[in-house]
């Protein structure tokens, strides 16, 4: 192509346009490459700029030294008559091969100069980064701000797709974080109980027995563990709709979480000593906790709305005891895969309801 | 690229650019963009080109979960959006007539729409409301399957330049005084339409593009018609009315188009040409015909070959001609009227421009043959003659090339490729 624009510079009474960018260097085009920008063609037009170096046409703020370049690689290319179709596409293909932020500047400067073509062509290429993508994946391409809430994010779908699926992670969230709300004020309440019970344990420990409290722990985590136990009946008859399944999935979302938890912080997954350290480890969890339910909940709703459809399919043709195997086998990590694993189950506590809600329908 | 990390490459570009990038998306997609940021919340309500299809919908083997999806995704879109809608194209197998789509057009017509593009599916037709015929900014409209019936209060769209209708009920005079009530139109297409019998008056109309069972074409004032394509399926009920007719179809179908640059007649054209070309009065001259393309010319016709030689020797600017001859074709060799080729064919005429030719569908019989020597020896601007016999010819072809060899060439450059398949 560098040839090709060579040889049109070459020859003799080639004709200019001086234009000059936003950074004050003025350089000379070739007309007719020049003219092929509407922007520019309308100045020379109109004004009769661009005759002389001091009548540099100003060309928009949008417009760097760099981009016009490529701008002008464009227009040297396209305003040559005679060139095959096939030729026109090979070359936009070609040029639409660019990073991210030289694709959007482009764009920019190519709608400030009015050259519709180019504009139509690198929006497009811009919305192939967009097609497909997971919000994350588009937030990432883009340096897009994180900076909507998970509810924000889920709202305008709600509205607009009314799917079913939607609503019902909408209700899956709201159920945890009333789970969330329940459990913070079931531990401050515990945390005052323990308060007066560490201590008193601790005093008696060290004043008395010097060390020995052992059976005395265990007797209180067994005391935790059973309120632990009878924080989902809680919250599922709090809840006026629910449903047996919704037990299910609190089961679900609390036991496969805790132990991840367990695995990331602690790495000594399982072992039975862990059972001793349940108080202090309670007291870390519920911020972190908050903040892995809020993972989870958009990493499901990113599933939904980007691979639902396949998914549900697999799901439906895979049997109920292969379900686990597939998805499990794409997490690389201990923890990726306990994820994984978690969104199956939700996958699965879902279809019953997606059934029953379908039905309803 | 590590540029400066945290900037936001696109979210401040111009709302003409994020819309143009938007509308290159999926509806459906660019509405998912409302998840991305604050910013780009709202960005996707103001999109003013909006073309739904049945990826809208949740997908799902009911058919009429997917209808009831799709009709509740765009109503609620509509009801979310924001700011004028240019363009409203929906695409659909699945959504039927259903007051939803009378109340989107309530909507639409209310939003100055400029193109409207329905096509829905088989089953009950939709009958278009009246508030479609207020839309009178329209410049664009087409309908598949639907039931067109005007208000006796319309008075035409003045705006309009592009209309096509598919498979739409509604009445013949309807459709004509629909078409002449649209002063700027310029492009028409009508398919399947049953025995029409069509006046076309469009005096700014440049494409047309007819398809069906049409018992008469008659472009009255289309003085700027610029390409021509035309398909006409035979009924019993046409053939017969063919069979009766008194009067020239050639002089009422091109008497009066003097731009034509391309013609394009699928079957039947030229057999509903050569109706009463006899009787043919016009003087006709097509001084910017370029392209001809005529299929199913059956050579063993002499009012269909008459009809051909009529065309081409009027077209003084001719480039490209493709003819394929009716397969059908019977293996009669002997054919009535040979010394025409001798005597009547004005031998004075000469295609001075032609320079491709396409012979399709030819199963060697000698009026085929005689045409090709006619082109042959009368083109002396002639690139390429390609021949590609009928799949029906077999034991034929090696006579074909055999008299294909001694035909006389005006011009020394032409390449006769025989396309063996």
């Amino acid at each position: 192509m560098s040839e090709g624009t060579m040889a049109i510079v070459k020859p003799e009474m080639k004709s200019y346009i001086w234009v000059q960018t936003a950074d004050g260097s003025i350089q000379q085009v070739e007309e007719e490459v020049a003219m092929f920008c509407p922007m520019i063609c309308r100045e020379v037009l109109q004004t009769g700029m661009g005759s002389s170096k001091n009548y540099a046409i100003s060309l928009p703020q949008r417009v760097n030294p760099a981009v016009l370049g490529l701008i002008l690689d464009y227009c040297r290319f396209h305003q040559l008559p005679g060139r095959s179709n096939k030729e026109r596409k090979t070359f936009d293909e070609k040029f639409v091969r660019l990073d991210t932020k030289k694709l959007c500047e482009l764009t920019s400067a190519a709608d400030s100069l009015q050259l519709r073509p180019l504009v139509d062509l690198t929006s497009r290429a811009l919305a192939r980064m967009i097609e497909g993508k997971t919000p994350e994946e588009i937030r990432e391409t883009f340096n897009l701000p994180d900076d909507l809430t998970e509810e924000e994010k889920l709202e305008p779908l709600r509205n607009i797709t009314d799917d079913p699926r939607i609503r019902l992670l909408n209700r899956l969230y709201a159920r945890k974080r009333k789970e969330l709300k329940e459990r913070e004020r079931l531990k401050n309440v515990e945390v005052e109980e323990e308060c007066v019970d560490e201590r008193s344990v601790d005093e008696l420990l060290s004043f008395i027995n010097g060390g020995n409290g052992d059976s005395k722990r265990a007797t209180k985590n067994k005391k935790k563990n059973r309120r632990r136990k009878d924080q989902p009946r809680d919250s599922s008859s709090n809840n006026e709709n629910g449903s047996h399944d919704k037990n299910d999935m609190v089961d679900i979302v609390a036991t496969p979480n805790i132990t991840s938890k367990l695995q990331d912080s602690t790495s000594v997954a399982f072992s039975p000593k862990l059972e001793f350290d349940d108080s202090v480890f309670e007291d870390e969890l519920d911020p972190a906790m908050k903040e892995e339910l809020d993972r989870e909940v958009e990493d499901f709703a990113r599933r939904l709305n980007s691979v639902w459809p396949e998914r549900m399919q697999e799901i439906l043709s895979l049997g109920q005891d292969r379900r686990l195997v597939p998805i499990s086998a794409n997490g690389n990590g201990s923890l990726k895969r306990y994820t994984g694993m978690l969104l199956i189950l939700h996958y699965g506590g879902f279809l019953v309801i997606f059934f029953i809600l379908g039905k309803k329908i | 690229m590590d540029n400066v990390i945290g900037q936001d490459l696109i979210s401040d570009l111009p709302q003409s650019i994020i819309e143009t990038i938007l509308t290159k998306l999926p509806i459906r997609h660019a509405v998912r963009t409302c998840s991305l940021s604050s910013k780009w919340r709202y960005k996707w309500a103001n999109l003013t080109q909006l073309v739904f299809d049945d990826k809208c919908a949740t997908l799902c083997n009911d058919k009429g979960a997917v209808e009831d999806s799709l009709a509740k995704f765009i109503t609620r879109f509509l009801f979310l959006h924001d700011g004028p809608i240019h363009k409203f194209s929906l695409s659909s197998a699945y959504l039927q007539s259903s007051p939803d789509i009378d109340q989107w057009l309530l909507f639409l017509s209310r939003n100055d729409i400029k193109q409207l593009i329905l096509e829905l599916g088989e089953g009950e037709w939709f009958r278009a409301p009246s508030c479609l015929f207020s839309c009178r900014r329209l410049t664009r409209l087409e309908l598949i399957r639907c039931e067109l019936d005007p208000p006796p209060t319309f008075k035409g769209f003045l705006c309009l330049k592009y209309l096509n209708l598919q498979q739409v009920l509604i009445a013949p005079d309807v459709v004509e005084s629909l078409i002449s009530s649209c002063p700027l139109l310029e492009s028409l297409t009508l398919s399947y339409f049953d025995s029409l019998a069509l006046t076309i008056c469009a005096p700014n109309l440049k494409y047309l593009c007819l398809e069906g069972e049409f018992k008469d074409i008659c472009l009255k004032n289309t003085p700027l018609l610029l390409a021509i394509s035309v398909a006409m399926y035979m009924t019993d009920d046409i053939a017969e009315h063919f069979e009766q007719s008194s009067s020239c179809n050639f002089d009422k179908f091109l008497g009066s188009v003097p731009c034509l640059e391309r013609l394009i007649g699928h079957i039947y054209l030229t057999k509903y040409l050569s109706i009463g070309n006899d009787l043919g009065k016009l003087p006709v001259a097509y001084n910017h015909l370029k392209v001809i393309e005529l299929y199913q010319v059956s050579f063993e016709d002499m009012k269909e070959i008459l009809v051909v030689l009529r065309l081409i020797v009027n077209s003084p600017c001719l480039q490209e001609l493709q003819i394929s001859g009716s397969s059908n074709t019977s293996t009669a060799t002997e054919a009535p009227d040979l010394d025409f080729w001798e005597k009547e064919c004005p031998s004075d005429c000469t295609f001075s421009l032609l320079e491709t030719v396409k012979m399709t569908d030819m199963s060697g019989v000698p009026h085929e043959m005689e045409f090709i020597e006619f082109l042959l020896r009368n083109s002396p601007m002639l690139e390429t003659m390609s021949i590609t016999p009928s799949v029906y010819v077999t034991d034929g072809r090696l006579n074909m090339l055999i008299e294909l060899v001694r035909f006389r060439r005006a011009s020394a450059q032409a390449e006769i490729i025989f396309i063996q398949d």
